[in-house]
């Protein structure tokens, strides 16, 4: 499904703040996985996904899609295929249009963005009741400007909007980090209803180790660039959190030995 | 009295001319968010080739619609210089209507017979008695010219093609790309996120901001019967102004779209000019009217908003 090969990136090449961040780096995710990814601030985790998603291009390496090669495609078109929704609250929606203008819009992804009617009046039961899904009555506020909803429910409705086009793989980039504990409980269980549902593969960067661990169906741990824990299946059912906090104090550890 | 009369003829007049650049504005500037230079550059080309082709007898309806498409053209050079080469956008509209200097003064010379090193031949468009002007031509030509001192031909025609222009740009808001264009003018990220490049949307809505403020230079050509070299300059002053006071003032009003209180904006803000002139300010004055009215829209605009704010 996505095959990250070989990938090397640098930052600030050629200044004296140049720092490697992924030498080598390799990530294969099969189709139907939902991956959760952790790690500190740093490890690397939001870089993958901007690789994935086109956003920042690699020094070396290939980015496969369904055995298609996509490092060079820009961002906009490998956007037909993966849909993303961003820990910033405010990226995920348009804050000057309202939910129904919005939620018109994804509608019409992938296809002629043309002079008919941009709002179809048939199509408002449809999305009623896609809104109806969230459970925070969004269906009875369709001309409410996105810009004066919560960040719970902005969140909520990105999330709506990224499931209504048929994609091929879900970035959830830490889109509960931003939220209250009762919102990002409620978007959390939001996104593991979409994804059982549609089957999507789905790649998860969270703070959240719960998340990490009661989601997904593997999960991946990252540091400096390196994947140091991958695992899936009965061994991911069996992890706890304890675990994942050992590990972390131990890097913490080590890296502070380093410093 | 008749004095009076006239000036509020002209302000209405003037009011409806600038509406049009005004809502050219309202794409460019509200929209999307680029404070666009080019129009200094882009109202001077509108009515160079309103004048050169009417004063060669191609009908003026016509005329006002290739002025658009060359307004179009330059706001799409402006975009094209924005997002392919990355130039900032105060700087792109520098450039292309400082480009528009010579290329305005070089069609013009040529356009009235002189040779393409740019001499030979007066770098005015006049359009003397004979030529076949909007209000001398089907329909504008059937309505009067004189009525208790004002001059309806010219006051319906202005206010019928600022109507129009207004009519227009609601529908296309309205349409797939319309809303695709607010989208990118509001989250650039969420049109990437459409599988779309934000980047046509910018170059479009600049083309079209670009295309209104060359009608509305080929009206002002209509309006003072010459086409001046100096005619663009102090356009974005007046554009941006009308823009912000029709916005401020009018904006958050309920059932009434945004261009229709840009357009309200507009004849406000030619009436303050024009009253200026009635109580007996030399024209002379008139720039630094121009700017202390834009200021006081820019303090009240943002003065309003604050309110708002409070007492939300």
């Amino acid at each position: 499904m996505l095959e990250l090969e070989n990938i090397s990136v640098t930052f600030n090449k050629g200044t004296p703040d140049e720092s490697l961040l992924f030498d080598n780096f390799n990530l294969k995710v099969d189709e139907g996985e939902f991956v959760s990814v952790i790690g500190s601030n740093g490890s690397g985790k939001t870089t993958m996904l901007n690789l994935i998603c086109g956003s920042l291009a690699p020094d070396s390496g290939r980015i496969l899609f369904d055995g298609k090669d996509i490092t060079k495609m820009s961002e906009f078109r490998r956007a037909k295929r993966i849909g993303r929704v961003f820990q910033d609250t405010k990226v995920g929606t348009c804050a000057d249009l309202t939910i129904l203008e919005n939620m018109a819009l994804a509608d019409n992804k992938n296809k002629i963005f043309g002079l008919s009617r941009g709002v179809n009046p048939k199509r408002v039961d449809y999305y009623r009741t896609l809104l109806e899904e969230c459970e925070m009555g969004l269906e009875n506020r369709l001309h409410t400007h996105v810009g004066s909803l919560s960040g719970g429910q902005r969140q909520a409705l990105a999330l709506v909007i990224a499931n209504m086009t048929d994609l091929d793989m879900l970035i959830l980039d830490e889109h509960t980090a931003a939220l209250d504990p009762k919102s990002s409980e409620t978007v959390m269980h939001l996104t593991d209803k979409f994804v059982h549902k549609s089957k999507i593969t789905s790649l998860m960067v969270t703070h959240n180790l719960r998340f990490a661990i009661e989601y997904g169906t593997r999960l991946i741990m990252m540091h400096e660039g390196k994947c140091i824990v991958d695992i899936r299946g009965e061994e991911k059912k069996n992890a706890c959190v304890d675990d994942l906090l050992n590990i972390f104090n131990k890097i913490s550890i080590e890296v502070g030995n380093n410093v | 009295m008749s004095s009076i009369l006239s000036s509020i003829d002209v302000m209405l007049q003037d009011g409806f001319m600038y509406a049009i650049l005004a809502m050219g504005y309202y794409v460019s500037y509200t929209i999307l968010d680029f404070p666009d230079l080019t129009v200094e550059g882009t109202v001077l080309s509108g009515g160079v080739a309103f004048g050169l082709l009417v004063r060669a007898g191609v009908n003026p309806w016509l005329a006002l619609v290739v002025s658009f498409l060359v307004g179009f053209a330059f706001g799409a050079l402006t975009g094209f210089l924005h997002v392919k080469l990355g130039i900032r956008p105060l700087l792109c509209g520098i450039l292309v209507s400082t480009a528009l200097i010579s290329i305005n003064l070089v069609i013009t010379v040529v356009g009235m017979g002189g040779t393409w090193a740019g001499d030979g031949a007066l770098s005015t468009i006049e359009l003397g008695r004979s030529v076949p002007t909007l209000l001398r031509t089907f329909p504008a030509n059937l309505l009067p010219t004189d009525f208790y001192g004002f001059n309806v031909q010219r006051l319906v025609t202005f206010f019928f093609i600022a109507l129009v222009c207004k009519f227009l740009l609601d529908a296309y808001l309205k349409t797939k790309n319309g809303l695709l264009l607010r989208a990118a003018g509001s989250n650039s990220q969420y049109v990437t996120m459409l599988a779309k490049d934000q980047r046509v949307c910018k170059v479009l809505g600049l083309a079209i901001g670009n295309g209104y403020a060359a009608v509305s230079g080929a009206l002002i050509v209509q309006s003072r019967g010459n086409v001046n070299q100096g005619m663009g300059i102090g356009m974005v002053v007046i554009g941006l102004a009308s823009l912000i006071i029709g916005l401020s003032l009018f904006g958050k009003v309920r059932f009434m779209k945004s261009t229709t209180a840009v357009i309200l904006g507009s004849v406000i803000y030619q009436a303050c000019l024009g009253l200026a002139t009635l109580l007996g300010v030399p024209s002379a004055y008139n720039k630094i009217i121009m700017a202390v009215l834009f200021t006081l829209a820019l303090v009240g605009s943002s003065a309003l908003k604050k309110g708002a704010e409070k007492n939300a």
